[in-house]
């Protein structure tokens, strides 16, 4: 009996519910020592000296180390951009530059916690201020101050589309509608700031355990800042407590592994541990990117979508980090996943003195889906026209040419979960087309009085996101799987790189590794979660784990079997699953065969607003999203419900302030994120199956997609129950009383 | 946190004989909710702390209907919420209590922590002044009374003086209905942007007393006495209902910080001191 399609209870539920799964933090090992880590505090500025006599000279301090202790101080996902610390003494061109307020500059290493801290604070740290960049639109400009002198500019990269003739579709246009979107940062606010250990494992290997999400990766950049052999570097994940994205980057990996590797040399052989507080955390690592597009689309009185020119900048901070390929996806997605034969797009990628931007769930999908979905629900308004039916007009289909001058991968069911959601959320498709008839029993009406400075109203959007990285990037994911036993499989072994980040990758691993060897799970043993002995699985990210690490386990599972039916014992097999070839943005025109999957969501959503205080409160959602294969069908709802919270975080409540370039907000009494009672009232999750063609079983990936519409959806159900359209988000309670002219 | 010495007196004695009067590093707490943050951050570098919690006399709730209700400084912002006769007979009181922090802090933070912190947003501050609460004080050279409305000097000053404590908060007996109202942008465990308390007593449908109490709108929680004043000895209606609204808003003096705006702040308490009037209002009209 097949597993796909059951929802096995979550294989780490009961170590995490009683307390007994350790997470970096909760570890601890003999003899271990304390690290901290020295932040620059200040946005812009020339490190002149560091003085480091006096915290060196208290009693137990064991070691200071600075950029001169990094013999490549660099590092970096995409461009190495980024020094491990900034401060004089290393080879690196203008290291000694800090560029945001989480500049790492010194690690040290005592006795305890708060040794270390006392060490840190004497620590002598020589600034030359220099003026701080903090608004991106300055930043482009060509007499900006340069964040990095070696190069041109600080626009870092650049992306241009060229479809059709665009001006010419304008001045065709029966309506146009043109505005400026201004999306916001967001921070992470995973359950478990960052932690781990630094140490030298049994076989001499540099070894760091914390939490990441990306294993190979990690030993990557530590083995190049390091100048080690990659195998001289090992990287350990254990629990990992959530990670959205934010875990994508480096934090405090290469600062442990250049502590104990340092100190290894000094003759010293200890343990360090570091566990960030969470203002360090929200001061340490990326944020998701704000944006700002400037969208002007065109449309025929028929509704048929013919223009679109759209500028998007992206305040990438200080550093690239994964920003290149995040603005990748906005300039995507900006036009939406619709068919437009004129598109002109031209989008760019910042630095400023901000924290710098990397990623988080949906990795610039969200800001290009507001941008889009809000270009919509206008069009709509201005065209008289129900948002569904102007929706299911223009929606990309199999043969549909998109802005990149290709067609998306075979089966493209937009219209399949625009059509489910819009059913659920009470329209039908009747003679004149998509439309809402006034008895839906969609919201739930309110029983009792109502009080009349309560307005309601509902929205509509949809979305598409890519699986994987791609533009070109040489997506891959590796398994072995082992089969013992003598006659009959007894016993199958997975080995797998791949991270679960808190979203129950790997209850699903062995789902699919009892699958793809035809045995119940409990015959399933994993191999996990270590870099040594095992080759990359790539990230657990861009919904990419369930259908890269299924199809790598798939493989390896064939194959396995292939040799057991060959009579070898045990019979042992290894896989690199690699998807189709993408192709990276052309130059001027943007021509390209961006991804090899996506998948498909629809979201409804009820708002109500309060008039005199500002309030949104978010009453229900439905979300169709199509899922190609659930494998574990509860995952999934886990996954839409999690994603709708977040977005509605990030939607209504979620104010990251940075004011030249100083964190204002770097608590979570501040930072608000939703509690249990901000959160809709209801979600409905409704799970479409529709397999894609290279998808392990008919798997695509879904974790991101319910987010991407939540946004656009609430603009327009804000706008439907008070008249006004919001351009910016989030929607505090000030801002919407701004919006209605009140203040 | 710079290290510092820690004390747990189990007399009054004692704990005054423990802060000099010319002593600046060391203080008293209760719960520790708010001291503790200030010293993590390094706002606050003490010395030594002292901890009131062995103080039998800063301990008990008691409630007389000719008396109405004491309430020792140490209550737990818990026992306030979850007390019936303070639910009975003080609402506004035990509903602010209950819209503060989290359980886990309301367990630990006390009544007393939350006065002597002088936050301008401290939520109890407003239900205490409308309720025309004071303030015992005690030290080493006697015991005085101060109206919990006199109790306030400035963001995080009080009139508590060098090795004072506060001991004991009097609530005189019901008199009028009550209300308060929270302004957050999240629905829970957030600090307030503004918050309100009301009482009102009406006779015949007159108002014979009325105290609004403001928070988060100026240095100190404060009394909208403008606003009172305008709808003193008078049937309530809608006109001067919003009136004595926008006299609130005008005689608050908020400022902009990371949670609202000056403008923003004034009306709110605009539309809170409105809704909290007229819902008031309507109560007694139902009877
Ligand atoms: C997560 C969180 C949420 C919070 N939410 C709210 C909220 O919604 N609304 C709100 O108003 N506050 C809130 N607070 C602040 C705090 O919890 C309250 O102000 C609480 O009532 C303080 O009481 P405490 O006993 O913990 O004070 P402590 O920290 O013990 O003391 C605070 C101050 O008062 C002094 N002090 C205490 N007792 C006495 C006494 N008897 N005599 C003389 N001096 C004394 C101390 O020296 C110190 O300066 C929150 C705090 C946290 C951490």
């Amino acid at each position: 009996m097949s597993l796909l399609g059951k929802s096995l209870t979550r294989i780490d539920a009961l170590g995490k519910v009683t307390g007994e799964t350790l997470y970096p933090g909760d570890i601890n090992m003999p003899d271990q020592a304390y690290m901290k880590i020295l932040f620059a505090g200040r946005p812009h500025a020339i490190i002149k000296t560091i003085d480091t006599s006096a915290a060196e000279a208290l009693d137990a301090v064991i070691a200071v180390f600075l950029a001169k202790d990094v013999p490549v101080n660099e590092y970096g996902m995409m461009l190495k951009d980024q020094p491990v610390l900034c401060g004089p003494g290393s080879e690196k061109p203008f290291a000694e530059r800090v560029r945001f307020v989480g500049d790492q500059v010194a690690v040290v290493v005592a006795e305890s916690v708060a040794i270390a801290a006392q060490a840190c604070e004497l620590i002598q740290v020589e600034f030359a201020d220099l003026p701080v960049v903090s608004d991106p639109l300055v930043s482009m400009q060509e007499d900006a101050e340069l964040l990095f002198p070696d190069k041109e500019s600080n626009v870092f990269i650049d992306y241009h589309i060229l479809r059709g003739d665009v001006e010419k579709a304008f001045a065709e246009a029966d309506v146009v509608v043109e505005s400026e979107y201004r999306t916001p940062a967001q921070e992470h606010a995973f359950l478990a700031p960052e932690s781990g250990l630094g140490y030298i494992d049994e076989d001499g290997r540099v070894t760091v355990a914390v939490a990441g999400q990306w294993a190979h990766e990690e030993q990557d950049a530590i083995a190049h800042a390091l100048g080690l052999p990659l195998d001289e570097v090992r990287v350990i994940h254990p629990a990992i407590g959530g990670a959205f994205g934010g875990r994508e980057d480096m934090s405090i990996q290469i600062a442990l592994a250049l502590a104990a590797w340092r100190l290894q040399q000094r003759g010293i052989n200890r343990p360090i541990k570091i566990i960030w507080s969470r203002e360090e955390s929200i001061i340490g690592h990326h944020k998701r990117h704000p944006y700002i597009i400037r969208s002007r689309w065109g449309a025929t009185k028929d509704g048929d979508i013919t223009a679109a020119d759209v500028e998007v900048i992206a305040d990438g901070g200080a550093y690239a980090c994964t920003s290149t390929k995040v603005l990748g996806n906005a300039t995507l997605m900006c036009t939406g996943p619709y068919d437009i034969p004129n598109v002109k797009v031209d989008s760019y990628g910042v630095y400023t003195n901000n924290i710098p931007s990397g990623a988080f769930r949906g990795f610039g999908g969200p800001q290009g889906a507001f941008a889009a979905e809000t270009q919509m629900n206008k069009l709509a308004q201005e065209l008289g026209m129900d948002p569904v039916e102007l929706r299911m007009r223009n929606v990309a289909q199999d043969d549909t040419v998109m802005s990149t001058n290709s067609t998306l991968p075979k089966g493209v069911t937009l219209d399949k979960v625009i059509e489910s959601c819009a059913l659920a959320a009470g329209w039908n498709n009747g003679i004149a087309g998509w439309q809402r008839s006034g008895e839906s029993a969609w919201p739930p009406k309110i029983t009792g009085k109502t009080k009349n400075h309560i307005k309601r109203g509902i929205g509509f959007a949809a979305a598409f996101k890519n699986i994987g990285f791609s533009f070109g990037y040489p997506e891959r994911s590796w398994a072995k799987i082992e089969l013992h036993g003598e006659t009959e499989i007894e016993k199958v072994v997975l080995h797998h790189a791949g991270s679960d980040v808190g979203q129950g990758a790997h209850t699903v691993f062995k789902q699919m590794a009892a699958e793809a060897a035809g045995v119940p799970v409990d015959k399933v043993e994993m191999r996990l979660a270590d870099s040594a002995g095992k080759e990359d699985s790539g990230s657990a990210s861009a919904s990419r784990m369930t259908f890269m690490a299924g199809n790598s386990i798939k493989g390896a599972g064939e194959a396995a079997l292939e040799k057991w039916r060959n009579e070898e014992r045990p019979a042992i097999a290894e896989f690199t699953y690699r998807p189709p070839a993408t192709t990276p943005f052309a130059p001027k025109t943007g021509e390209s065969n961006p991804n090899f999957a996506y998948g498909y969501v629809a979201e409804a959503v009820a708002v109500e607003v309060d008039v005199e205080t500002g309030h949104v409160n978010i009453l229900d959602v439905i979300c169709a999203n199509d899922v190609g294969k659930a494998i574990n069908p509860q995952q999934i709802t886990g996954q839409i419900e999690g994603a709708v919270v977040q977005a509605s975080g990030y939607t209504i409540l979620e104010n990251f302030v940075q004011q030249d370039g100083i964190v204002k907000t770097p608590h979570l009494s501040t930072y608000l994120i939703p509690t249990v009672l901000d959160v809709p009232d209801r979600v409905e999750s409704i799970i479409l199956e529709y397999p894609d063609e290279v998808g392990p079983w008919g798997v695509r990936g879904m974790a991101e997609m319910p987010y991407l519409p939540f946004a656009p959806a609430v603009i327009a159900a804000v706008k439907d129950a008070i008249g006004v359209w919001f351009d910016e988000f989030p929607l505090t309670p000030e801002r919407v009383l701004r919006g209605l002219g009140e203040i | 946190m710079k290290p510092f010495e820690h004390h747990s007196p189990n007399s009054l004695e004692q704990a005054f004989d423990l802060i000099t009067q010319d002593d600046n590093n060391s203080y008293y707490y209760a719960g520790g909710t708010d001291i503790n943050l200030q010293l993590k951050s390094g706002i606050l570098a003490a010395e030594s702390l002292i901890s009131l919690k062995n103080l039998s006399e800063l301990k008990g709730i008691e409630y007389k209907e000719n008396n109405g209700l004491k309430l020792g400084a140490l209550t737990t912002l818990r026992e306030l919420q979850r007390t019936k006769t303070i639910y009975n007979h003080y609402p506004a009181l035990s509903q602010a209590a209950g819209l503060m922090a989290s359980e886990q802090i309301r367990s630990f933070a006390t009544l007393g922590g939350n006065l002597c912190n002088a936050a301008p947003s401290a939520d109890l501050a407003p239900p205490l002044i409308a309720l025309g609460a004071i303030a015992t004080i005690s030290s080493k050279f006697g015991e005085h009374k101060v109206p919990i409305e006199d109790f306030f000097l400035g963001p995080g000053e009080t009139v508590l003086e060098e090795g004072e404590i506060l001991m004991q908060i009097t609530v005189p007996p019901p008199n009028g209905e009550t209300l308060f109202i929270k302004h957050t942008p999240r629905m829970f465990m957030d600090i307030s942007v503004v918050c309100i308390a009301i009482r009102l007593l009406m006779n015949n449908g007159i108002c014979n007393e009325i105290r609004i109490a403001l928070g988060a709108v100026a240095p100190v929680p404060l009394r909208a006495v403008n606003a009172e004043a305008e709808l003193a000895a008078q049937p309530f209606s809608s006109n001067n209902i919003s009136r004595a609204a926008q006299i609130a808003a005008e005689e608050c003096s908020p400022i902009n910080d990371i949670r609202g705006t000056a403008a923003y702040r004034r009306r709110m308490i605009e539309v809170l001191v409105r809704r909290g009037l007229s819902s008031l209002n309507e109560n007694y009209s139902k009877v």
